[in-house]
């Protein structure tokens, strides 16, 4: 722990220096990262630190995407609203759906404001393709980046600057707001809402505050993206938009402040990254999801985090050697499983299926090698890692198991 | 010694690289793939005949996630990447997106242009009021969908005295409905009624049945696609409703073999029909089969068609040190026309709206090419040829062209 | 100002036959959620997803087994896939909490579609009623009512019947009920609640299995069946009130009906304006005020349970929270 401040000096370093160090479909991708990470935050103050699951998070990123657009095309990048303010629009918008949802929401607790929050996200989202006005119909609404402040802003470069400035600005911003009395407030919602109640507080003000600042945060995260792709569409408002923010934020640790913002980096680089290797590129996001819901509840940072605060008793040699060899035995069944699935995917393609004929199934070209599929090859290679990674693995944890009782 | 070096220096150019941002995964990517097929199909005749600038021409293929934002960042990789051209057909949000996008990066880049090819995004808006010099339209588009299909229904004396326009409520679906609105005087119809409802979400079409039937059509003109076309048709069907269909997309793969025999007797209006001129046809099926493994269906042979047309205009660009010059393959596929097994499909420089011939077709037994394993396909009824299938060109289109 | 189009008293029976046909296939998927949810406080996101399974199992079985068959056999196989979910997958989660439950389920019904995509493609596939059961049952002003329709509905009846039946009047029933309020004295008791969940769980996902062996034919069986009907699935939960199976069904029957009548009717809420004699003031507003309820039939679920939510967010029949 005593680490975290140097972690977080080198990587804000980092991604200062990043269009440098990277090409510029990465460099895409990373603006997707940032804003995903931002998103993810705004998320994770009202469901980590505030305890209220959100299932309707999409209609506040959508509510400030908009403003953002019309402010664009009002304003043209001058006067009241320069290019680099626009997402205080976002922000303001975001503030006050914030408040108008986050009252009615707030008035009940758990799974029933979890469905309030659905419900909200699915009217607007429901209502949007006839307001076309404000959304702009299927094809939605279009502006352009107009240069301010002396930049230009129409490249690449400035755009990440800009979301980057932001980014780390609110994060900034959601850290130091959770140091104050409300941030604090927040916890108290989650841990224990009938005590705070018996202390004097007002929970539904309370909860209805704290909803408002997360959906402001949310707000300039949905302005940022309007600034990147110059338009705003009600696509954003979909469920799965939603439901996206709530799996990068658990994937990534809820309880752990940066934990969503790290969710959502890994997801969103992770979706980029797939979607142009493999068709089924969504079915191995279905399998972390529930894979790292099993055995990662945590998240990534919350595990990390936990690790570190209670090391095991073996020491740091041990412990790294059980870590590698833990990493080791996934790699090898994570090989066998997207190998198997790869397979079967072209197996059961139609363009493969169209090429059989009467007892003649073609070989399939997979990692640059052929396999023929009636043999066994392919499918012992596949299984067969995959088997072995599961097996090693297994045997990895009830070492480790032995020893701590041993220990014991 | 001169042609010697010039055809080195030629072929050291920057390759053409071709960009396809389609929908290549999640729920609407079973359009997208059949784009993919097409694309890379073409890509491979035009490169069996030599390529561009003697070197073969590479597709990038990007997977834009099923929308719109995901196109933007996908459109943005592919320019990075070296892409010169943007290809894309299956969706008219994601053709908003793109059309933009490319404007706006040709804005901010003289000299660095890149050009979009839409082979099958039919909203009017896209050579509208969103036309501008670097998009083009190898598709038909809402106008000339609907006016054919009215044309030949009218022809086959099937189309009846009261019409029902019922349609999704978006801009493909408002463009079909006014234009079947348009046509009402001249083809001398009366429009009983219009209804637009929500896309892709109603599951029981029954009202809607019960409304069409209230209002004693004899024809419902739809632009629906998917379920919304499938389940009208099969609630129409259970309703024992008689009224013929006119439809833009019925020979989407799995409707024939889904409705089965409620389909039998409703019209379509496509661009390709198999047993239209049967020499090049047959020839053009066979090859396509041989090399995807499948027959040529739904949007594949627009957009081999599409691909076909940016080939003839890539014969008349002589290949720069850089590459491709954008804006002389603009500047030739703007006056670019090229046989296909229909017909002759040519450009129009005004809009760069496509302009081809269209099939009015009806779902019968005796098709000698059956859908999806069924005993039905398509027949021909009417072909209309480029001329007759043409539309105006629309007010909103204020092209600016360069110098 | 005409509220209906031409309103005769054969469309409003058609509509509300058609609204309450509806209304029950909404209930026979959402009815093993509703149970689940009680039983077990897990909000099954994968429910839609078994849904799917029922009607592509459905469709692989008849050519092997003929119709009937399928029809019962498909949702046992959906049935053992519940179970095996609920023992390997929600087992490990429920110790984390309901949100972890609940994202465990998402993931899973991505899973889901896409090995279905994988295997049986990304069209609709043809999965039909069959002849001897596709013709109407009767005719009302020139319109037929297809027999498999009430059909469907006939099986939903049966459906909520035998539920209701088994979990008031069985000892099943009566342990099934009691391990929601004191799962620890069932335990002491000699029941093995493990088992009991497991149970439950199989048995919700048989049922919307059923539902869409059923409905599969009738309406298309595509890879994308489970998003379409997956939201309003969770609307009638929630406004029928979460674990109670009379609640679902008023709830879905109130859906349907609603439906199948707003999307008869071209009212707009300018009209009702017009009342008070701000119609015109309405006119030129626009926006919200002047579309149609035929076109905005598609959201009235979500302002039904924006109601209901904010009103008694115990559902309908639910019980107080």
């Amino acid at each position: 722990m005593k680490f975290a401040p140097l972690f977080l000096l080198i990587s804000v370093a980092v991604l200062i220096v990043l269009p440098w160090l990277v090409s510029g479909s990465m460099l895409n991708a990373a603006v997707q990262m940032l804003i995903a990470a931002l998103f993810a935050m705004a998320f994770g103050l009202l469901c980590g630190q505030a305890g209220m699951l959100s299932f309707g998070h999409a209609a506040y990123f959508g509510i400030g995407a908009f403003a953002a657009v019309h402010a664009m095309n009002a304003f043209g990048g001058e006067g009241l609203l320069p290019t680099p303010l626009l997402p205080l629009v976002g922000g303001a918008t975001g503030l006050v759906g914030g408040l108008l949802a986050g009252y009615f929401s707030t008035k009940r607790t758990g799974v029933y404001f979890a469905m309030i929050t659905l419900a909200l996200a699915e009217l607007l989202h429901a209502l949007a393709p006839h307001l076309k006005t404000v959304f702009g119909g299927e094809a939605g609404i279009s502006s352009f980046r107009m240069p301010a402040w002396g930049i230009g802003f129409g490249g690449l470069n400035d755009v990440y600057f800009l979301t980057l400035v932001w980014t780390l600005v609110c994060i900034g911003l959601l850290y130091l707001f959770s140091k104050t009395p409300l941030g604090r407030l927040a916890l108290g919602l989650r841990e224990n809402a009938h005590r705070l109640r018996f202390l004097g507080y007002n929970t539904n003000a309370l909860g209805t505050l704290i909803f408002a600042v997360s959906a402001m945060f949310a707000g300039v995260a949905g302005a940022l993206q309007s600034i990147n792709i110059e338009a705003a569409n009600y696509v954003v408002l979909e469920s799965h938009i939603s439901t996206a923010v709530v799996l990068n934020s658990y994937i990534g640790g809820v309880r752990v402040f940066l934990g969503p913002a790290i969710g959502g980096a890994v997801m969103t680089f992770f979706g980029h990254v797939t979607s142009d290797l493999t068709r089924v590129w969504l079915l191995y996001q279905g399998i972390i999801f529930v894979l790292v819901m099993m055995f990662l509840p945590r998240g990534l940072m919350g595990e990390l985090v936990e690790r570190a605060r209670n090391p095991s008793a073996e020491g740091v040699a041990q412990t790294l050697g059980t870590l590698l060899m833990r990493l080791a035995s996934l790699a090898i069944a994570a090989f066998g499983a997207v190998f198997t699935i790869e397979f079967l995917q072209r197996l059961l393609s139609p363009e493969y299926r169209a090429d059989i004929t009467e007892g003649n199934w073609p070989d399939i070209t997979l990692f640059s090698y052929d396999w023929a599929p009636l043999s066994i090859a392919p499918w012992a290679i596949g299984l067969g890692l995959f088997g072995l990674g599961i097996a090693l693995a297994t045997l990895i944890n009830r070492r480790v198991a032995a020893r701590k009782e041993a220990q014991a | 010694m001169a042609l010697v070096l010039g055809a080195a220096t030629a072929a050291q150019a920057e390759p053409l690289k071709l960009a396809l941002v389609e929908t290549l995964s999640g729920p609407q990517a079973s359009t997208g793939l059949l784009y993919r097929d097409a694309v890379k199909y073409q890509i491979g005749k035009i490169n069996e005949a030599g390529g561009f600038g003697g070197a073969p021409i590479e597709l990038l293929e990007y997977d834009n996630q099923g929308g719109p934002v995901g196109a933007a960042d996908r459109v943005r990789a592919a320019i990075s990447d070296g892409a010169d051209v943007i290809l894309q057909g299956s969706s008219s949000a994601v053709a908003g997106q793109v059309t933009e996008d490319v404007r706006k990066h040709n804005l901010r880049n003289p000299g660095d242009e890149v050009l979009y090819i839409n082979l099958g995004s039919e909203a009017m808006e896209l050579t509208g009021a969103k036309c501008h010099y670097y998009h083009f339209r190898t598709s038909p588009n809402a106008a000339i969908r609907v006016n054919t299909l009215l044309d030949g229904m009218s022809e086959a004396g099937v189309l009846g005295d009261k019409v029902y326009a019922m349609n999704q409520n978006y801009s493909w679906g408002i463009d079909v409905q006014d234009n079947t609105a348009a046509a009402a005087d001249r083809l001398g119809f009366e429009m009983v009624e219009k209804t637009l409802h929500d896309v892709n979400k109603i599951q029981d079409f029954s009202p809607y049945v019960q409304r069409v039937q209230a209002a004693g059509a004899d024809t419902v003109i739809t632009g629906n696609w998917s379920n919304d076309l499938l389940l009208l048709m099969k609630a129409a069907g259970s309703a024992g409703l008689d009224v013929r269909f006119g439809t833009a997309f019925l020979d989407q793969p799995g409707n024939i073999g889904n409705a089965g025999a409620v389909a039998e007797g409703h019209f379509l209006s496509a661009s390709f029909n198999p047993e239209v001129n049967p020499e090049k046809t047959d020839a053009f099926m066979e090859d396509y089969k041989s090399v995807t493994g499948h027959y040529p269906s739904y949007v594949e042979p627009t957009a081999v068609f599409g691909m076909m047309l940016l080939q003839g205009a890539l014969k008349q660009v002589e290949p720069t040190e850089d590459g491709l010059n954008a804006s002389d393959l603009a500047a030739a596929l703007e006056n670019a026309s090229v046989e296909t097994p229909m017909g002759t499909l040519s450009m129009r420089g005004a809009d760069h709206q496509a302009i081809l011939p269209m099939i009015v077709q009806e779902v019968s037994r005796n098709a000698k090419h059956k859908s999806d394993g069924t005993e039905f396909g398509f027949v021909p009824v009417k072909v209309i040829s480029a001329a007759d299938a043409e539309q105006p060109v629309q007010d909103s289109c204020q092209m600016k062209r360069p110098g | 100002m005409p509220f209906f189009t031409e309103v005769s008293v054969d469309q409003i029976l058609f509509a509300l036959l058609n609204g309450t046909i509806y209304g029950l296939l909404l209930f026979m998927v959402s009815a093993g959620l509703t149970l689940i949810f009680g039983m077990m406080g897990v909000l099954n996101f994968a429910h839609a997803s078994f849904y799917m399974l029922g009607a592509y199992f459905a469709y692989t079985l008849e050519p092997l087994t003929g119709f009937w068959m399928a029809i019962i056999l498909a949702p046992i196989l959906v049935a053992g896939i519940g179970i095996l979910v609920e023992r390997f997958i929600l087992r490990h989660v429920h110790e984390h909490g309901h949100a972890h439950e609940l994202l465990v389920t998402f993931g899973l019904a991505v899973v889901i579609a896409e090995i279905i995509k994988m295997v049986y493609g990304k069209f609709a596939v043809d999965y039909r009623v069959p002849v001897e059961l596709n013709f109407a049952a009767f005719s009302l002003s020139g319109i037929d009512y297809p027999f498999y329709r009430l059909l469907m509905g006939g099986i939903a009846i049966v459906m909520f019947v035998a539920i209701y039946a088994l979990l008031t009047k069985t000892r099943v029933g009566i342990v099934v009920r009691s391990a929601i309020y004191r799962p620890q004295m069932v335990e002491a008791l000699g029941h093995n609640v493990p088992v009991v969940f497991m149970g439950v769980f199989g048995i919700g996902a048989a049922l919307a299995g059923l539902a869409g062996a059923v409905a599969g034919a009738f309406y298309t069986t595509n890879p994308n069946m489970a998003l379409e009907l997956g939201v309003m699935v969770f609307v009638v939960v929630v406004v029928g009130g979460l674990g109670s199976m009379g609640g679902a069904m008023a709830a879905s029957l109130l859906i349907g009906i609603t439906n199948s009548l707003a999307v008869g009717s071209d009212f707009r809420i300018a009209d009702l304006m017009a009342f008070v004699g701000m119609g015109g003031w309405a006119d030129d507003i626009g926006g919200l005020l002047t579309m149609r309820m035929s076109s905005l039939a598609a959201t009235l679920p979500f302002f039904i349970m924006l109601l209901v939510l904010v009103l008694r967010p115990s559902g309908l029949m639910g019980e107080k929270e």
